[in-house]
């Protein structure tokens, strides 16, 4: 079959909201809530008709009951016609990554030239359930047919039944490996002979640009002040994650989270649990020159991969030489560089692992190594370990970021990519238009 | 009308001839008779005599109908039951004992319907109001539409009369005797559900199977050999306050102190509707019904009813402004300004399905203003009269730019509620213009100081700018200023007036000329306030005059409420284009010099809270200088505050400002809050006498302040009208 040219994806807006500690200014705001604000913005900067868009592609990690597919709540709610369908998309921590690569892929199978797309997560909002005994007591309590029963089942209440399921734990653990996120990245870190110190220091780098990137006002042009509901009773503008007065020494003195005894992994070299969303308008280029709105960059490649689950910290290692391949580019050509922070030894292996000769011929399957990446054209605003990551709105939030990146250092290409959560890795390549 | 033995299909039964207000009916092979209150081409349905005496026919006849054995009673059409008396005849009747005649006349019909041996159902969709409803309770059973157009309410106390043809008697018998009162005395209009809830209604139906449920419910009392339907018994407190002596003495003597408050205390229809709810429990039908009709027949007739009546109209006519085919709908609009009117506007907006984008400079104001509106939507979602799933929708309406005004492409409305510079309008109108605003889109502005024209100059298309003047707050205010400019276009007014409509106010245009018409007739009527406080006269004592004339506020607490550093700017405005008579005197720059502005500040005249002494008083001894006292008669208080305003009101209408007395009278009633129960400025005036308000200002003139003296244009009104 021939190979076909694929069609132009061109990101032509994008926005996102202050990323906020989990418990602090966004916590009683919804994914629908935080995603509605930022697509609304987009609609409003742009004054695109929405009606023109074709699709809304949501990545969330974990939609609340009331809101299951919230990518059909947060689009009606931002004021998109009800014409506009919405789906949502769940692919761990690439959720929102996910709904790109969706946008991509029904452009090239002709569904569509105009996506709204995101990705958005509430963490603070992740609920505490009820236990299986619990579950089972309500079952037959709704089973019983008179009093006496009822009486009986009552009777069975014990204090251990009130005892809840943490959602957001039990979502950050690899139920096939069993594995803790944190224990995986304890693992790869290991593996490729990264210790704590260089941990730490990595973590406090990306305090020190992130912080320098907010000075700078790097971030202003990304976020969408948003009044957090129920009471709206401030304007959030910022991040609220980044330590400014941050220090190694600081660092090292935290202890080990997952591994408590012989690891690395601190809260402090971890990313951070936090509230956000992030979205962008895409279209086809044709569609872009039509309504005269002008590409900020092209969706040049995508890649996605599978791993160990008990290793899935090196998803990027895999996935982004799919990326390269289908954008036609070696990695040298790549300028600047987002690896997703959702640990700083797990950042640090794959940085080794992509100059690692055996380990991209065994494990990757390529003939050699893929070759160095110059720490400094890596997460050169920071990353996830000062912003926080909001699960599913961080694969869109570092797309968004190396968007500006690109275009603020006038170079061309650069690459996004991250680990997912069960053994995956995803990657997009963007060109600055 | 149809052959009765026709069997037919009652939905479908065509109305073959079609009379003046007639009431048609069929009956089927069941022996059901489907009465209609009016024909399907008949676009509202009021209760004339006309529609009467066609229903008192009707029922002779279905009384001496053999083989009849059910009645429903539905109106019109779809989404017309019957609206009411007929307002017209109402402001006709002069003597209360044709007023009494009248009421008793439609209740004996009423009475009639709901006693035929058989049960008789309503079935309602759309407008159930006032007569409309009385006959309704008539029936046996009410089934309600579900249909968003449909309302049941007693609203009569708004025209200064009372239910006349049984509501006070029905009304407090079937759903007792607080919750009756309670509907009556506010006058207030329920949707289906609500009045389902309320028990005044006893069966919701789909609007799209009102008559099968209707017919079915018929049905089911037909088998149950029952005329009314079982009903759940009224709860022991409903019980309590309607059934024992003590239990009404309670619900009258709360009722009554609700109507002692504020301006309520000089209507005096709710009081007697009070009353005669009361009667209806503690009396029999026959006394009750015979109160009933009399105190109809006084209202009726009653100055007071009459004035009311006269503002009903004249408001009805603003309303209709909006609906003309030249105005605009508006989708989408940009608020420029997130202060206490811009906020308040964006609010309203919102709440009337309008998306908005608020933008300010400050994050503050920005939240404040989502906050402010949050508050309103919580209140209401906890008294269950909105929806949460509503209130979010509204909230959503809503986005916020900090600095970041997005692109106006889309936008169907700029209107800026910024600061009152020139310079400042014309910079953000060329803004809204460069960020893509496009042509169809109005422009408005909020000023309530600078002049439309000499904004309009530099604007690209000035036809489409239009002044919307709003009230703080906007949120309560019930009018607003559609002001027009030299240039501006029938479509932007029209546009503007549709856009007041849309969100619930009445709009009064008026010519762009300082202080429009609103704060213009307002200023003098402060200054001469401020005079009097100078004089030695007390806040407290100047604003209690004005309660007493029947002003929601005084003079002095308004000042408080509008601020000194604003009513200074107002009037300076003024002072510069009409003279003297509207410059404020030494008061308002003193008050402004030493920060005491009012409410916004630490309070002004009166304390923050509004009840005691304020700031401001330090300031009035300091310039009325000790041991002066004075002694004015309330007369003369009332006559130096009021006649220099009815004085400027007179002058607008001479100079077009408005183009009648009953929008200027619309506008001074909803804008300041003039007592329309006196017939608005113009009714007072007349009532007053011009000539005797004129010679009176002339001697103020010569004993007080030359700048009182009448003007020319209330001397011709007072020649034309002796």
């Amino acid at each position: 079959m021939p190979r076909t040219e694929p069609k132009q994806l061109a990101i032509v807006a994008g926005l996102r909201t202050p990323f906020c500690k989990a418990g602090t200014d966004l916590r009683q705001a919804a994914a629908a809530d935080l995603a509605s604000h930022v697509f609304r913005e987009i609609l409003d900067r742009t004054a695109l008709d929405p009606a023109h868009i074709d699709e809304v592609i949501l990545g969330c990690g974990g939609p609340d009951a009331r809101e299951a597919n919230v990518a059909r709540v947060a689009a009606l709610r931002a004021g998109v016609p009800q014409a506009v369908p919405a789906f949502t998309v769940q692919r761990n921590c690439a959720s929102g990554m996910e709904a790109i690569h969706q946008a991509w892929l029904r452009l090239q199978a002709g569904q569509g030239e105009v996506f709204l797309v995101g990705g958005a997560e509430s963490m603070s909002r992740y609920p505490l359930l009820m236990n299986d005994r619990m579950q089972g007591f309500f079952e037959k309590l709704a089973r019983a047919k008179n009093a006496w029963q009822r009486a009986r089942v009552t009777a069975g209440f014990r204090l251990g039944h009130l005892q809840p399921r943490v959602a957001l734990q039990e979502g950050l653990t690899d139920p096939v490996s069993g594995l803790m996120m944190g224990l995986t990245a304890e693992r790869v870190a290991r593996r490729f002979g990264v210790g704590r110190q260089a941990q730490d220091e990595f973590a406090l780098r990306s305090h020190q640009r992130a912080a320098a990137a907010a000075m700078a006002g790097r971030f202003a042009a990304e976020i969408a002040p948003m009044a957090a509901p129920p009471r709206f009773t401030g304007l959030v503008a910022e991040d609220n994650g980044i330590r400014k007065g941050q220090s190694v020494a600081a660092l090292a003195k935290l202890r080990p989270v997952f591994d408590k005894r012989e690891g690395d992994v601190t809260v402090g070299n971890a990313c951070q649990i936090t509230d956000g969303a992030a979205a962008l308008l895409l279209m086809s280029t044709t569609r872009a020159e039509q309504l005269n709105l002008a590409p900020l960059a092209i969706v040049r490649g995508l890649g996605h991969a599978g791993l160990a689950p008990s290793e899935m910290g090196l998803g990027p290692v895999h996935a982004t030489p799919r990326a390269l391949e289908s954008a036609g580019v070696a990695l040298d050509a790549i300028d600047l560089w987002e690896i997703n922070e959702a640990f700083a030894g797990q950042v640090l292996a794959c940085l080794r692992a992509f100059a690692d000769r055996d380990y991209c011929r065994n494990e990757v399957g390529l003939q050699d190594a893929m070759g160095e990446i110059d720490a400094d054209t890596v997460n050169v605003n920071g990353g996830a370990i000062a912003l926080g990551h909001p699960i599913a709105a961080s694969g869109v939030r570092i797309v968004l970021t190396l968007m500006h990146e690109l275009r603020r250092q006038q170079a061309r290409l650069g690459l996004a990519t991250m680990c997912i959560g069960g053994g995956q890795g995803q990657a997009v390549v963007l060109e600055a238009a | 009308m149809k052959n009765t033995a026709t069997p037919t299909s009652p939905v479908a039964a065509p109305a073959t001839e079609v009379t003046r207000d007639a009431v048609l009916y069929d009956i089927d092979s069941d022996g059901i008779a489907v009465v209609r209150l009016g024909s399907a081409h008949e676009d509202i349905v009021t209760l004339t005599e006309a529609r009467i005496a066609s229903l008192e026919a009707t029922i002779a006849r279905l009384q001496s109908q053999p083989g009849l054995r059910g009645v429903i009673v539905t109106g019109a059409r779809p989404g017309m039951f019957a609206a009411g008396a007929d307002i017209g005849a109402i402001r006709d009747i002069v003597d209360p004992a044709v007023g009494e005649a009248a009421a008793v006349r439609g209740r004996s019909a009423f009475d009639r319907l709901g006693g035929l041996p058989l049960p008789v159902v309503a079935a309602i969709e759309g407008p159930c109001l006032g007569g409309g409803l009385e006959l309704a309770l008539a029936c046996d059973m009410r089934v309600v539409s579900d249909h968003p157009s449909t309302r049941l309410g007693l609203p009569e106390v708004k025209l200064g009369i009372v239910p006349g043809f049984g509501g006070t008697q029905r009304l407090p018998r079937l759903i007792g005797l607080p919750k009756a009162v309670e509907l009556i005395v506010r006058g207030k209009l329920m949707s289906a559900e609500e009045a389902v809830r309320a028990g005044v209604a006893d069966w919701l139906a789909p609007s799209q199977r009102l008559m099968q449920v209707a017919r079915r419910e018929l049905v089911a009392l037909l088998a149950a050999a029952r005329k009314e339907p079982r009903r759940k018994a009224w709860s022991a407190m409903t019980r309590f306050l309607s059934r024992t002596p003590p239990g009404r003495a309670l619900v009258r003597r709360k009722a009554e102190r609700s109507l002692e408050d504020g301006t309520a205390r000089f209507y005096p229809a709710p009081k007697r509707a009070v009353q005669l709810c009361l009667d209806a429990l503690a009396l029999d039908a026959a006394a009750g019904n015979a109160l009933e009709a009399r105190a109809l027949g006084e209202l009726i007739a009653s100055p007071i009813s009459k004035a009311l009546v006269r503002m009903f109209f004249a408001s009805e006519a603003q309303k209709r402004l909006g609906k003309g085919d030249d105005g605009r709908d508006v989708h989408q609009a940009l608020v420029l300004g997130a202060g206490v009117m811009g906020a308040g506007i964006a609010g309203v907006l919102a709440q009337s399905g309008v998306r908005v984008r608020l933008c300010d400079v400050s994050a503050d104001a920005l939240a404040a203003a989502k906050a402010r509106l949050q508050k309103d939507l919580s209140r209401r979602v906890q008294r269950r009269s909105l929806p949460a799933h509503e209130a979010q929708a509204t909230q959503d309406r809503v986005a916020l730019g900090l600095r970041e005004w997005g692109r106006l492409d889309r936008c169907d409305l700029f209107l800026e509620a910024v600061v009152e510079d020139l310079g400042v309008k014309h910079k953000v109108f060329a803004e809204a213009i460069s960020r893509g605003l496009p042509e169809h889109a109005i422009v408005a502005s909020n000023t309530s100081s600078l002049s439309i024209d000499a904004m309009a100059e530099l604007l690209p298309h000035p036809q489409r700018l239009v002044g919307i003047h709003f009230f703080n707050p906007p949120e309560k205010m019930p009018l607003v200023e559609v002001v027009r400019g030299r240039q501006t276009s029938a479509v932007a007014i029209a546009t503007a007036c549709r856009l007041a409509t849309k969100l619930g106010k009445y709009p009064v245009v008026v010519k762009d000329s300082p202080g429009f018409l609103v704060n213009r007739c307002l200023t003098p009527y402060l200054n001469q306030a401020g005079r009097l406080l100078l004089e030695g006269l007390s806040p407290e004592a100047i604003d209690r005059v004005m309660l007493d004339f029947g002003m929601p506020m005084g003079p002095c607490r308004l000042l408080d409420e509008i601020g000194f550093d604003v009513a200074g700017k107002v009037s300076e405005t003024l002072g510069a284009a009409f003279g003297d008579r509207m410059r404020a005197g030494t008061l308002v720059p003193a008050m402004v010099e030493a920060k005491a502005l009012g409410q916004k500040t630490g309070g002004g005249l009166y304390d923050r809270g509004g009840d005691g002494p304020g700031p401001g008083r330090a300031v009035l001894d300091r310039l009325r200088g000790r041991g002066q006292v004075v002694s004015i008669s309330d007369a003369e208080i009332r006559a130096r505050l009021v006649y220099p305003m009815v004085d400027e009101a007179f002058r607008c209408l001479a100079e077009q400002v408005v183009a009648s007395a009953d929008e200027l009278d619309l506008g001074l009633a909803f804008g300041i809050g003039f007592p329309p129960f006196l017939g608005g400025i113009t009714g007072f005036a007349a009532s007053e006498g011009l000539s005797h308000i004129a010679s009176t200002l002339d001697a103020l003139a010569r004993r007080v302040d030359a700048g009182m003296a009448a003007s020319d244009a209330l001397r011709q009104h007072a020649t034309r009208s002796r």
